[in-house]
C-alpha cells in the first residue's frame, strides 16, 4: 500500500539514478515496475531530512556519501522476512553430512560457518540449535558468524527476542526447550536460550564490499533469500567473491527459490543429504 | 567451391566452416541447403541462413520449397515461420503465394499454408481461409479455424458461429477458441446452447467470458446450479465481462448487479464452497464475484481469505462496498497474527469510514506500533473527534513519519479546541511535541499561535526551530523577513537550510540579498537550496553568482543546482556557461547541463544540444533527446530524425522516434512516416503514428503518396489503427494505389472498419 508516493512524486529520471546508485552500493535492484515500491520505501528518508524531492536524496547519498545516511537507506530497503527452521533440509544436510565430513578431516581445526544475510537472526540460530541438538557444538570447535547489511536487523538479532511468526515452522518441542516467554508479553515474545545466542558473533557486513567478504569468508556460507533482490550481475559478482575467498572444500547454501544456473560460476551443484549445495572442490 | 562440397561443409564440426559455407550458399541462393542450415546449433549460422532465404529473388518459389520440405523432412515449423516472417518484414509479399497454395491439390501443403497464414498478421488471408472452412480435409478445416482466430478476423464470425452447431467436437473446440480471440459479442447467442453439453461446457464458458455482454450473465449464473459447474471458469468469465463492459461503457456495476440478481441460493453456496480451496490464480475472480453479492454470509466468507495475498485487493474492495455492515466483522480481524492482514483491515476500515470502528482503531494506536501510520490515516478518513486526544498523545513520537501521519490526521479532524491546544503544545517540554505543534499551528495560521511560532524560531531545539521557520512564511506578518534574516546567521545548518527554502515564499526583492549571502554559506545544503530558489524566483541578476557556483563550487550537487537555476533564467549568457559542461567527466554535471539547456528557449541553446546528441555516452544522448523534445522549436525535428536514422543504440533510436511523435509537428510526422520504410522501425513508427490526434491525420495521410510501397502500406496500417472517421476517409485514397498489396491492405482495413468494399485477393 502506498502512503507517501501520492504526495512525493518520483519521476522516471530520478528513479533511474537512485536505482543505479542503490544497485551499485547494495546489489539490490529495482525493476522498472518497482518504482512505486521504491518511492514508498524512501519517502520517509526524504521527509525526515527536510528535503523536497528524491533528487535531493540522490545527491545526498552520492556526494555527501555519509555512512549514517547509507545505513538508514539500507534499513529502509532491506526486507527482513525470515523464520526458524526455514528451508530446513539444507541445515539438516549441514549437520548430517558436511560437519561430520569436516570433523573426520580436521578434527581439531575450528569450523567457521557464516550466515551472510542473517536478518533478525533466525537462520544462524536455527543452525546453532540444530548443531546443538546433534551435539556437535560440544564435540567440535565451531564458530558461527552472522552478518547483515542492515543495522536495524542486527539490533533485533542481538536482542534475541522473537514473536509469533518466527516460530511458524519450528517444532514446538524445540521452542519449549530453547525459548522462555518474556515476562509481561502475554506469550507474544520469546527469548532464545543465552547458551545458543551467545555462540554467535553478530557483525555488520555488506555482501557487495570486497573487504567484508574477505574478512568473514568461511568454508560454509549460508546466503539465502538475498539474491532474489539482487540483479543477476550482483549475484554473479557476490558468488565469485565467495568462491575466491573460500577454502577448499567449500559449501555455499542459497535459497530454494534462487538458482545460479543462468550464471557462470566455478561452483559445482551437488545434492548432499537431499539438499542442493554449491560446492567448491 | 561447388555446391556439393559446400553442403558437406554445412555438417563440419567447426562453426566457422559452417558459417562461411552458409554465407556462400546465401549468395548463390541455394534454397534447400539454406533451409537445412536452419537447424544448425549456432545462431550465427541460422541467422545468415534466414537472411539468405529472405533475399532470394523468387519468394513464391521459396515458399513452395519450404512447405514441401516441411512435409518431406519433418522440418520444424517454428524455423520456417521465422523465415517467412523475415521475408514479410523485408516487404516480400508472402500472402499471395500462400493463398494460392491453400487452394492447391495437396492436403498437407494446404494445412501448412493455413498454419503459416495464421501467423502473418495480415487480414488479406481472411477470404481464402474462410473458403478453407469447406475444405474436404478435416485437418485443413481445423487449421483454417485456428488461423482465423489468430488473425482476429472479424469477418469470420458468422461462419465460425455456424460451426458451433455442427456437432463436430474436432471443429467446435478450435472454433470456440477462435471466437474468443476475435471477441465479437454477437456470437454469444450461438455459444450459450453449448453450456448444456458437459464436455464443451468449460470451453463455452470461457468463450462467453471473452465475447459476451449483459445477455450472457443469466446463463452463466444459471450454470452455477449444476452440481458439476466449472465454478472457477464461471467466475473468471463473469469478471471478464464486467471489465470489458466497464472499459467500453463505464458501466461495470451493471454486470455486477445483474449477476447478483441472477445467482440462486444454490449458486451462492457453490461459490462460497469454492473459496477456501481455490487455486491462487482463481481466487481474485472468485472474490470479486462473491463481493458483488451482498450479505453477512458472503462478507464472512470474504473476511476468511483476507490473509491470502493473492486476493487481498479484491476482498478489500468487496468489503468496502459492503460498507458499515462489515465494520464489526473487520474489527475482529484487527487481531490477526499477520501484520499485512491487520494493515489491510485498517485501510479498509478507513475507507468505509464508519465511526463504530473508532474505539478499536484508537486501541490499536496504543499497542500496534507497526501500524501507527495507516491507523492514523484511517482515523483521518473517518474524521471522528474521539480520535483527537489519542492522536495528540502521539505528536511526540520519535519517528518523523509517524508524526507526519498523526499531524495530517489531526489537521483533517478540524477540532475546535485545536488552536488553544496548539498554543499550549508549542510550550510542551518534549521538543518533538513542540515541533509537531509548530507544523499544525503554521498550517492553519492560528492567531493564538503567531507569537509563539516566532518565538519557536529561537527554540533551544534545532528541529523545532526548523519546523517553525518552515511555517512562519505562510503568515502575513512583518516579522517574517527579519526572523529569516536572523535565522540565516544561526549555527545549525539544517535550520539555515529551512530558512533558505522558505525564501521562495517571500517577496523576491526582500529574498534576493538573503539568497546572495546564502550562496556563500559554509554548509553545502544551504548553498544548494539557495541556488535552487534563485532559479525559481527568476531574478536575472542571479546569473553571475550562479555561474560562479556552477563553475567552481566544491560540492557537485551545488553545481548541479546552480546549473538548473541558470537554465531557468535562460538567455545567451546561461548557454555560454552551461554548454562546456556537456563534456564534463562527472555524469551528473553533464546531465544537468543538458537538462538546463533544454529549458533555455534562446536559439543559442540548440547547437550545444545537437552536439550532445553525438556524445559518446548513450545516457547523455537520451537526456539530449528529452531536452530537445521539451524545448521544441526550429531544428528539433530534423535533429531527432537524424538521431533516429543514425544512432547505434537501440534505446536512443526508440527515444528519438517517440520524441518525434510527441513533438507531433508536420516535419516530425513526415519523418516518422519515412522511417516506416525500415522494417526494424516499422512497428514502432506505425504505433506512434496511429496514436496521433485528429489534427495530424492529414500529415499522416500525405504518406499515402510516398514513393516507397512499404511506406504507403505502413501508412494504410497507421490510418486504419487510428479508428477515426476522418482517417478512414483518407484511407480510401489507397484503394487507387498502383500497388496491389497497398490496395488490398486498404480494402481489408476498410472492410474491418465497416467502410465498404469487397475483399478480393486477385487483381
Ligand atoms: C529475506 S532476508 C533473509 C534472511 C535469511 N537468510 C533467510 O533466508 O530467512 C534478506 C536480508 O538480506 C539483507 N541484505 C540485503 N542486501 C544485502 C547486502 N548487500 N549485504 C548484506 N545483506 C544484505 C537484508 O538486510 C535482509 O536482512
Amino acid at each position: 500500500m502506498h502512503f507517501f508516493s501520492e504526495t512525493l512524486n518520483l519521476p522516471d529520471s530520478a528513479f533511474k539514478l537512485l536505482r543505479d546508485l542503490i544497485h551499485q552500493r547494495t546489489g539490490i535492484f529495482f525493476e522498472p515496475g518497482k518504482k512505486e515500491l521504491l518511492a514508498d520505501k524512501l519517502s520517509p528518508l526524504v521527509i525526515e531530512r527536510g528535503f523536497a524531492s528524491f533528487m535531493d536524496l540522490y545527491y545526498l547519498l552520492k556526494y555527501d556519501n555519509n555512512e549514517a545516511d547509507w545505513r538508514q537507506m539500507i534499513d529502509a530497503l532491506s526486507v527482513q522476512e525470515t523464520y526458524f527452521w526455514r528451508e530446513f533440509d539444507q541445515v539438516q544436510a549441514l549437520v548430517d553430512e558436511v560437519v561430520p565430513q569436516w570433523a573426520s578431516m580436521h578434527p581439531r581445526q575450528t569450523l567457521r560457518i557464516w550466515s551472510a544475510a542473517c536478518a533478525s537472526g533466525e537462520e544462524p540460530l536455527s543452525i546453532a540449535l540444530a548443531l546443538n541438538e546433534a551435539r556437535w557444538l560440544e564435540r567440535l570447535p565451531i564458530e558461527i558468524i552472522a552478518s547483515d547489511a542492515s543495522q536495524k536487523a542486527l539490533t533485533k538479532a542481538r536482542q534475541g527476542v522473537y514473536g509469533g511468526r518466527s516460530f511458524r515452522s519450528l517444532p514446538p518441542k524445540l521452542k519449549e526447550k530453547y525459548f522462555t516467554a518474556v515476562p509481561g508479553s502475554n506469550g507474544r515474545q520469546w527469548r532464545i536460550d543465552e547458551k545458543i545466542h551467545g555462540r554467535i558473533r553478530w557483525q555488520l557486513a555488506n555482501l557487495v564490499d570486497e573487504a567484508d567478504v574477505a574478512e568473514l569468508a568461511a568454508p560454509v556460507i549460508f546466503c539465502r533469500n538475498v539474491f532474489i533482490y539482487f540483479s543477476p550481475e550482483s549475484v554473479q559478482n557476490t558468488v565469485q567473491r565467495f568462491f575466491a575467498r573460500m577454502p577448499t572444500p567449500g559449501y555455499l547454501f542459497i535459497g530454494a527459490s534462487e538458482s545460479l544456473f543462468r550464471l557462470t560460476t566455478d561452483f559445482a551443484l551437488r545434492e548432499i543429504g537431499g539438499a542442493f549445495v554449491y560446492v567448491k572442490s | 567451391m561447388n555446391e556439393p562440397a559446400l553442403t558437406q561443409k554445412l555438417t563440419s564440426p567447426d562453426e566457422a566452416d559452417r558459417y562461411r559455407a552458409v554465407q556462400t550458399l546465401a549468395n548463390q541462393g541455394a534454397v534447400s541447403e539454406l533451409i537445412l542450415a536452419l537447424r544448425d546449433e549456432s545462431w550465427r549460422v541460422r541467422r545468415d541462413a534466414v537472411n539468405g532465404l529472405a533475399r532470394h529473388p523468387d519468394p513464391p518459389g521459396i515458399i513452395v520449397t519450404l512447405l514441401k520440405m516441411l512435409r518431406e523432412q519433418h522440418q520444424d515449423i517454428g524455423a520456417l515461420n521465422s523465415v517467412i516472417a523475415v521475408m514479410a518484414a523485408s516487404n516480400v509479399d508472402v500472402i499471395v503465394p500462400l493463398v494460392e497454395l491453400l487452394a492447391g491439390d495437396e492436403a498437407d501443403l494446404r494445412i501448412y499454408a493455413a498454419l503459416i497464414l495464421g501467423h502473418q498478421q495480415d487480414l488479406r488471408a481472411t477470404p481464402a481461409l474462410l473458403n478453407a472452412l469447406d475444405d474436404p480435409d478435416a485437418n485443413v478445416r481445423f487449421h483454417a479455424i485456428e488461423a482465423l482466430g489468430r488473425l482476429r478476423a472479424a469477418g469470420a464470425v458468422e461462419q465460425l458461429g455456424q460451426l458451433l452447431a455442427s456437432g463436430d467436437f474436432f471443429l467446435i473446440f478450435p472454433a470456440l477458441e477462435a471466437l474468443s480471440r476475435i471477441g465479437e459479442a454477437r456470437v454469444a447467442s450461438q455459444v450459450v446452447p453449448l453450456l448444456a453439453d458437459p464436455l464443451l461446457r468449460a470451453a463455452a464458458v470461457t468463450t462467453l467470458g471473452a465475447v459476451g455482454q449483459t445477455e450472457v450473465v443469466e446463463p452463466l449464473a444459471a450454470l452455477l446450479d449444476e452440481p458439476q459447474a466449472p465454478v472457477n471458469e464461471i467466475a473468471a468469465a463473469l469478471t471478464a465481462v464486467y471489465d470489458r463492459y466497464d472499459s467500453q461503457f463505464g458501466e461495470g456495476t451493471h454486470i455486477a448487479d445483474r449477476t447478483a440478481q441472477a445467482i440462486s441460493e444454490t449458486g451462492l453456496t457453490r461459490l462460497l464452497d469454492a473459496l477456501p480451496n481455490a487455486p491462487a490464480a482463481s481466487l481474485p475472480d472468485l472474490a470479486r464475484v462473491v463481493g458483488w453479492l451482498e450479505g453477512a454470509t458472503t462478507a464472512r466468507a470474504l473476511a476468511q481469505i483476507l490473509s491470502q495475498p493473492a486476493a487481498r485487493r479484491e476482498v478489500v474492495e468487496a468489503l468496502v462496498r459492503h460498507g458499515h455492515h462489515v465494520t464489526d466483522l473487520l474489527i475482529t480481524h484487527l487481531q490477526d497474527p499477520d501484520a499485512e492482514t491487520r494493515q489491510t483491515v485498517v485501510l479498509a476500515l478507513g475507507r468505509i469510514g464508519d465511526p463504530t470502528a473508532v474505539p478499536a482503531l484508537i486501541k490499536l494506536l496504543a499497542f500496534d506500533s507497526d501500524l501507527l501510520v495507516p491507523t492514523a490515516g484511517a482515523l483521518a478518513q473517518i474524521g471522528d473527534r474521539r480520535a483527537f486526544e489519542p492522536l495528540l498523545e502521539l505528536l511526540g513520537h520519535p519517528h518523523a513519519v509517524v508524526r507526519q501521519a498523526v499531524i495530517s490526521a489531526i489537521n483533517s479532524l478540524g477540532h475546535p479546541e485545536m488552536p488553544a491546544r496548539a498554543a499550549h503544545l508549542l510550550q510542551d517540554e518534549n521538543p518533538r511535541v513542540r515541533e509537531s505543534a509548530a507544523r499544525i499551528a503554521g498550517y492553519f495560521g492560528y492567531d493564538e499561535c503567531v507569537d509563539l511560532l516566532f518565538a519557536a524560531c529561537r527554540d533551544a531545539d534545532a528541529a523545532v526551530r526548523q519546523a517553525a521557520v518552515e511555517n512562519i512564511v505562510y503568515l502575513e506578518d512583518e516579522r517574517v523577513v527579519p526572523t529569516l534574516t536572523a535565522v540565516l546567521g544561526e549555527d545549525e545548518a539544517s535550520v539555515r537550510q529551512a530558512a533558505v527554502r522558505a525564501l521562495v515564499f517571500v517577496e523576491p526583492r526582500a529574498a534576493w540579498p538573503l539568497l546572495l549571502a546564502a550562496l556563500e554559506d559554509d554548509a553545502t545544503w544551504v548553498r544548494y537550496f539557495a541556488a535552487r530558489v534563485l532559479g525559481q524566483i527568476g531574478f536575472v541578476e542571479a546569473w553571475q553568482p550562479l555561474a560562479r557556483l556552477a563553475q567552481a563550487d566544491p560540492a557537485f550537487q551545488v553545481r548541479v543546482a546552480a546549473m538548473e537555476g541558470l537554465g531557468a533564467l535562460g538567455g545567451v549568457t546561461a548557454v555560454t556557461v552551461l554548454a562546456p559542461f556537456i563534456e564534463a567527466e562527472e555524469p551528473d554535471l553533464a546531465r544537468a547541463a543538458v537538462t538546463a539547456l533544454g529549458q533555455v528557449a534562446h536559439p543559442a541553446a540548440l547547437p550545444p544540444l545537437l552536439s550532445a546528441l553525438r556524445h559518446d555516452r548513450p545516457e547523455l544522448r537520451l537526456h539530449a533527446i528529452s531536452a530537445l523534445e521539451q524545448r521544441g522549436g526550429q531544428g528539433t525535428a530534423g535533429a531527432l530524425q537524424w538521431t533516429a536514422a543514425t544512432d547505434e543504440d537501440e534505446s536512443v533510436v526508440q527515444a528519438a522516434l517517440t520524441a518525434l511523435a510527441e513533438l507531433g509537428t508536420a516535419a516530425a510526422v513526415a519523418a516518422l512516416v519515412a522511417f516506416t520504410a525500415n522494417p526494424a522501425r516499422r512497428e514502432l513508427c506505425v504505433a506512434a503514428l496511429a496514436g496521433l490526434g485528429e489534427t495530424q491525420i492529414d500529415w499522416v495521410a500525405r504518406g499515402l503518396a510516398h514513393e516507397k510501397t512499404a511506406v504507403r502500406r505502413a501508412v494504410v496500417d497507421a490510418l486504419a489503427r487510428m479508428k477515426h472517421p476522418y482517417a478512414t476517409e483518407q484511407l480510401k485514397q489507397a484503394l487507387q494505389d498502383e500497388d496491389t498489396a497497398v490496395r488490398l491492405a486498404a480494402e481489408s482495413a476498410l472492410a474491418v472498419l465497416g467502410g465498404s468494399s469487397e475483399l478480393t485477393i486477385d487483381n
